[in-house]
């Protein structure tokens, strides 16, 4: 009986005939095609979820920025710190309180996101938040507290927003269900996303997460719903800035309409045609959106609005802090080593430079999706080919590489801001791809190394980085994932980069850099990162180019 | 694994008894095979394998390393430096540091092996000091972690030994389930990771005990218990039955139809197991007989000198006996119309109530005895006494009928006897039950009710082991995730017996069953609603022990439960039990 039970279940699986998975060989199919049965699939999505937020937690047992440097601490304390000032001080103030302290410079609904966890906070302890009192508060309660929002808001934006956008591309791109939720689980477990929110400690997955709504809904065709989750991601984090240009040219585009959709070839129709009221009603959009966000600052006083206003520009987009203030692996920071541009020329001269080039590495990825969505026959309404859905994440993912690499004052921790929408690029599906997505997401692990390592977090970071490649099987010796299975030219990248990354790491472990240089290792990883950054983005530009 | 479920299901056969696949994806299907056989790989031959599992689990370990451990790893710390610094006649005897050797010697030649195998930065770091309170860093913590986590390798072997001895192909993927859901236990991830113990080797070697005998090899059976009780006692509890099964199955020989006695016992059988036995425990004991050490070891193994109940009552009879006790003083001191009968009833001194000193005794979270001020007090032979009673009885259908699956039911029946009546019980031992319970509840549905309310009620009841903010949710989260995981898995491999398939009126407690483990939590949300006010709310601090109290009789009302119904159909249900 039982045996004919479990045979009649087996048969079942065959029920959707699909290719075997490109990840067979690797662990982590071993791990969970258990649920590959249609009827349980539902329960791999949450147990998928539940694990993750136990490594997250295992992580987070671990130290944090800035932990056990007085006075001034690092980003927890940031975080902490602006908890602290919006629940105790009046609105108005929040932009303007003691700014030499870790001074409120994010834009509003963090602000909001800030305030919302700094009550609840205050509910279970008062003075975990007490106005100046708890400066520097760094006690074993009050950093589980912060871990568990950093938690909860992960699972409640990010989390949703990755099934959701998983779900989508699963449909369109023809994905296996256990491809789905591999590839859901594989982007969840990427080290670097889980060492900065919940070692380093910051709330990037809020922003990520709403940035991700939106381009589910850029996807699905609904601009309005897009623009207000995007106008949201930017408000919660002036970061989200950086996908900005892409999203620009992107719905332009399809307020052109595509020339293919046309029943009349005639290129005048799309001037005639250009669709002005989805444009109005989207500028309309975004300005409400904008409004609603900064509306308790325009109506908490009413005498002082510009100046209010102009506060939170400023504390918003430092212009006036310099090109690059830590070592990032990007142009800027590695090309100094040979010219240094501080001495050539001034901060304002630097700043147009750096947006002149920054506009240069953007244009490209921009302008030609923005051509192919208009003259190619595969971007319009009714084809269903595979480039119209990827255009949008390899768009996303080139320009906010362009960003990274030539825009001024990139922290380490921007690399989140490139990598998701790369990451994203795991729904390829294709052994080809699987290695050079997960080539730059352990490149990108990588040159957050120095940071994390200040931190006290290298244990994690030996961790995660081990497991998302053993998963993904890059321990095996026969049909590994990591490495390319016919072109030689990406082999010999992946073999130099990582032999790279090892020596790197043998030579932190066992040398001390020289005393009249002690960044020396800090510069050789931005400098290797930035290599195999530059490349990803030119293969990116190569791709959108192919499409 | 994967491969050889795929390969199964794409054979023709399974898709005629599914019925449902549109004939046009067949030819899909079989060229899929096709491709992977040109993979190279071979398909049906592969075999389930817990490598995989046991190191995704390694990664969560490892986080977890630098985590909350408790005075535990102090005490196996101490017994490193004990054996490191000392000669092998002063193991017992030393008393440098309170926490003294009080394991058998096989486990100190553990640690004697461990504390030659220190590297030198360690060793610096104070892993080796034999002081009073020890003083280490992180590398100490380290390494003892990375012990604990190579010693479970003996756990990972003896699982897979047992997935590898499984005969057919059902029959190996219902082992893998059972191996996979120990491995991933997260009583082990709670007592061994996070606590700190070296839990993983010894369940480890009692999975080659059950193993051993699984396949009929006698003496490798009685080595390898030997071997167990010679690192830890506490698996004493289940020698009755091991004792039983061998001497039943090997010793004894019922086949020949006279009734001599003499012919009774297989004695050929006897001699070499017994020579088995006698050489292990005489080899592992040998020094210290040389050393006249026996008394110092017996008195530092079996401290009667301890309380009835542990600081934290385990889950069990005790706690509920506890409990009662509590509830009556207070409704002695409360309602002045109960006085007389219940001084009537009981007979207790009612001036030790008036003694703040006395009613003060479980709350203060130390080790210490717990005094019964009204019902009669419990004393160690009572207890012995109600276990023995216990374990003879689920040992006579052991001896009408020694099948393998008798001897796991027996076995968790001795864990359940021992965990429930014994004297000063951990919370700890629930893992006796757990373990040998695991391998026969696939063998019928309806032992999972039973199955699924002892590993709720026996994992939660851990909890209060880890009462630190930090992992609080690791050990919540885990513990939930394994139970939807397994509850889930076991129900599709255990076995619906034919006259059961189509009717649901059997598992109509499963639903309250069900509910009472939901339950669980409700009962953690209080009490984690209770740890996270009490800065805020002084009352709160005064309901400290309420906490232990209601996680404790709540769990032990569960497996007090699940004991009478495993129990019910170990006794009643004979045909469960029989091997195929």
């Amino acid at each position: 009986m039982a045996k004919k039970k479990v045979s009649t279940k087996a048969g079942s699986t065959t029920k959707k005939p699909n290719k075997l998975s490109v990840f067979h060989t690797a662990p982590i199919f071993d791990l969970l095609h258990n649920f590959q049965r249609a009827p349980d699939q539902w329960a791999a999505r949450y147990i998928l979820i539940i694990t993750a937020m136990i490594i997250r937690s295992a992580v987070g047992l671990g130290s944090f920025s800035g932990f056990q440097e007085k006075p001034i601490n690092g980003d927890f304390e940031a975080q902490r710190h602006w908890m602290e000032i919006t629940i105790n001080l009046p609105i108005d103030q929040w932009y303007f309180y003691d700014l030499q302290y870790w001074g409120l410079d994010y834009p509003p609904l963090t602000a909001f996101h800030s305030y919302i966890f700094g009550q609840l906070g205050s509910l279970i302890n008062s003075d975990w938040f007490k106005l100046d009192a708890s400066r520097g508060l760094e006690s074993v309660d009050i950093k589980n507290y912060m871990r568990f929002t950093s938690l909860i808001s992960e699972l409640i934006i990010f989390s949703p927003a990755l099934l959701g956008l998983i779900t989508f591309m699963g449909k369109k791109l023809n994905i296996s269900r256990i491809d789905q939720i591999i590839i859901t689980c594989i982007i969840m477990c990427q080290p670097s996303l889980i060492l900065i929110d919940h070692g380093h400690f910051q709330f990037n997955s809020v922003m990520l997460g709403l940035f991700l709504f939106s381009l589910l809904d850029l996807l699905k065709g609904s601009y309005i719903l897009a623009s207000i989750w995007f106008m949201s991601s930017i408000f919660f984090k002036q970061m989200a800035l950086y996908y900005a240009p892409f999203i620009f040219f992107f719905i332009l585009a399809k307020l052109f309409n595509n020339y293919y959709d046309f029943n009349n070839k005639k290129y005048s129709n799309l001037i005639t045609k250009f669709n002005f009221t989805k444009l109005i009603s989207i500028g309309l959009t975004i300005l409400i959106t904008v409004f609603t966000f900064l509306s308790p600052f325009i109506f908490c006083n009413w005498n002082d609005v510009y100046k209010n206003l102009n506060q939170i520009l400023i504390r918003v987009f430092p212009f006036n802090r310099g090109l690059f203030e830590d070592k990032v692996a990007n142009f800027w920071c590695t090309t100094n080593l040979l010219i240094k541009y501080k001495t050539i020329f001034t901060n304002d001269q630097l700043t147009k430079i750096s947006l002149l080039l920054t506009l240069i590495s953007i244009l490209p990825p921009n302008l030609m999706i923005f051509y192919k969505h208009i003259f190619n026959s595969k971007f319009s309404k009714t084809s269903t080919n595979k480039s119209k859905y990827l255009s949008l994440v390899y768009g996303f993912a080139a320009s906010s590489w362009g960003f990274y690499l030539f825009s001024f004052q990139v922290h380490e921790k921007t690399v989140l801001v490139p990598l998701i929408p790369s990451t994203l690029l795991f729904c390829l599906n294709d052994d080809y791809y699987i290695s050079i997505i997960q080539w730059i997401n352990n490149m990108a692990t990588f040159s957050l190394f120095p940071l994390l390592k200040r931190d006290g977090l290298a244990l994690q970071y030996w961790v995660l980085l081990i497991m998302i490649n053993w998963l993904i099987g890059g321990f095996k010796l026969k049909s590994n994932l990591l490495f390319q299975r016919n072109s030689w030219f990406w082999n010999i990248i992946f073999t130099l980069s990582y032999l790279a990354v090892i020596g790197f790491h043998a030579i932190d472990l066992t040398l001390p850099p020289p005393d009249y240089l002690p960044d020396l290792w800090v510069i050789l990883n931005t400098t290797i990162s930035f290599g195999c950054f530059s490349l990803f983005y030119l293969w990116l530009l190569f791709e959108i180019y192919s499409l | 694994m994967s491969k050889g479920k795929k390969a199964k299901s794409t054979t023709p056969p399974a898709i005629a008894k599914g019925g449902k696949v549109p004939k046009t994806s067949i030819p899909q299907v079989e060229k899929n095979q096709d491709t992977s056989i040109d993979d190279g790989s071979k398909f049906v031959a592969k075999k389930y394998s817990l490598v995989n599992v046991w190191i995704i689990s390694n990664f969560l370990k490892i986080l977890l390393s630098i985590g909350y451990h408790s005075t535990d790893f102090e005490v196996h710390r101490n017994w490193l430096a004990i054996t490191y610094n000392l000669p092998i006649n002063q193991w017992y005897t030393d008393e440098t540091s309170p926490w003294t050797l009080d394991y058998p010697p096989c486990f100190a030649y553990f640690e004697w092996i461990l504390s030659h195998l220190v590297p030198p930065f360690v060793k610096r770091d104070g892993c080796l000091d034999l002081v009073q309170q020890g003083d280490y860093g992180l590398p100490t913590i380290f390494y003892q972690r990375f012990t604990v986590l190579v010693s479970e390798m003996v756990l990972l072997f003896a699982l897979q030994w047992y997935i590898n001895t499984c005969k057919s192909h059902s029959e190996s993927r219902r082992g893998y389930v059972i191996a996979s859901s120990l491995i991933l236990s997260p009583g082990l991830l709670i007592i061994d990771h996070i606590h700190f113990q070296y839990n993983g080797m010894m369940y480890g070697i009692l999975v080659l005990v059950i193993n051993s005998a699984r396949l009929k090899k006698y003496l490798m059976c009685g080595f390898w218990f030997s071997l167990l009780l010679c690192f830890k006692h506490i698996y004493l509890y289940l020698a009755p039955a091991v004792f039983v099964f061998l001497l039943r199955d090997y010793c004894l020989n019922f086949k020949s139809k006279s009734w001599n006695p003499f012919k009774l016992i297989n004695w050929v059988n006897s001699i070499k197991l017994g020579l088995v036995v006698i050489l292990t425990f005489g080899i592992s004991f040998s020094p210290f007989i040389y050393y006249n050490q026996i008394p110092q070891l017996l008195e530092r193994l079996f401290p009667f000198s301890r309380g009835l109940t542990h600081a934290y009552w385990a889950p069990n009879f005790w706690a509920i006996y506890s409990f009662f006790d509590r509830l009556l003083i207070q409704i002695y001191k409360n309602i002045p119309l109960s006085r007389i009968p219940l001084y009537k009833i009981f007979k207790f001194d009612p001036l030790l109530l008036l003694d703040p000193k006395f009613l003060n005794t479980s709350t203060r979270g130390i080790v210490g005895d717990t005094e019964f001020l009204v019902l009669p007090t419990i004393t160690p032979k009572l207890t012995f006494f109600l276990t023995l009673f216990y374990q003879v009885m689920c040992l006579i259908p052991l001896f009408i009928q020694p099948t393998f699956d008798k001897f796991m039911g027996a076995m968790s029946l001795c864990g359940y006897a021992s965990f429930l009546f014994g004297w000063h019980v951990h919370e700890k031992a629930i893992l006796l039950v757990i373990f040998p319970i695991t391998f026969i509840i696939v063998k019928d549905k309806r032992l999972l009710p039973a199955f699924n309310l002892l590993v709720s009620c026996g994992y939660v009841s851990l909890f209060p082991l880890i009462f630190t903010s930090s992992e609080w949710l690791i050990k919540v989260l885990y513990t939930f995730l394994w139970y939807v995981i397994y509850s889930f898995n076991f129900r599709n491999v255990t076995r619906i017996p034919k006259h059961l398939a189509n009717s649901n009126n059997e598992f109509i407690l499963d639903r309250f069953i069900n509910l009472y483990i939901l339950g669980i939590l409700a009962i953690l949300l209080v009490i984690s609603l209770i740890d996270l006010f009490e800065h805020k709310f002084e009352f709160l601090k005064k309901l400290q022990f309420l906490k232990f109290i209601i996680i404790s009789v709540y769990c032990g009302i569960g497996i007090i439960s699940s004991w009478n119904g495993f129990s019910w159909l170990y006794f009643v249900n004979d045909s469960i039990f029989k091997d195929d």
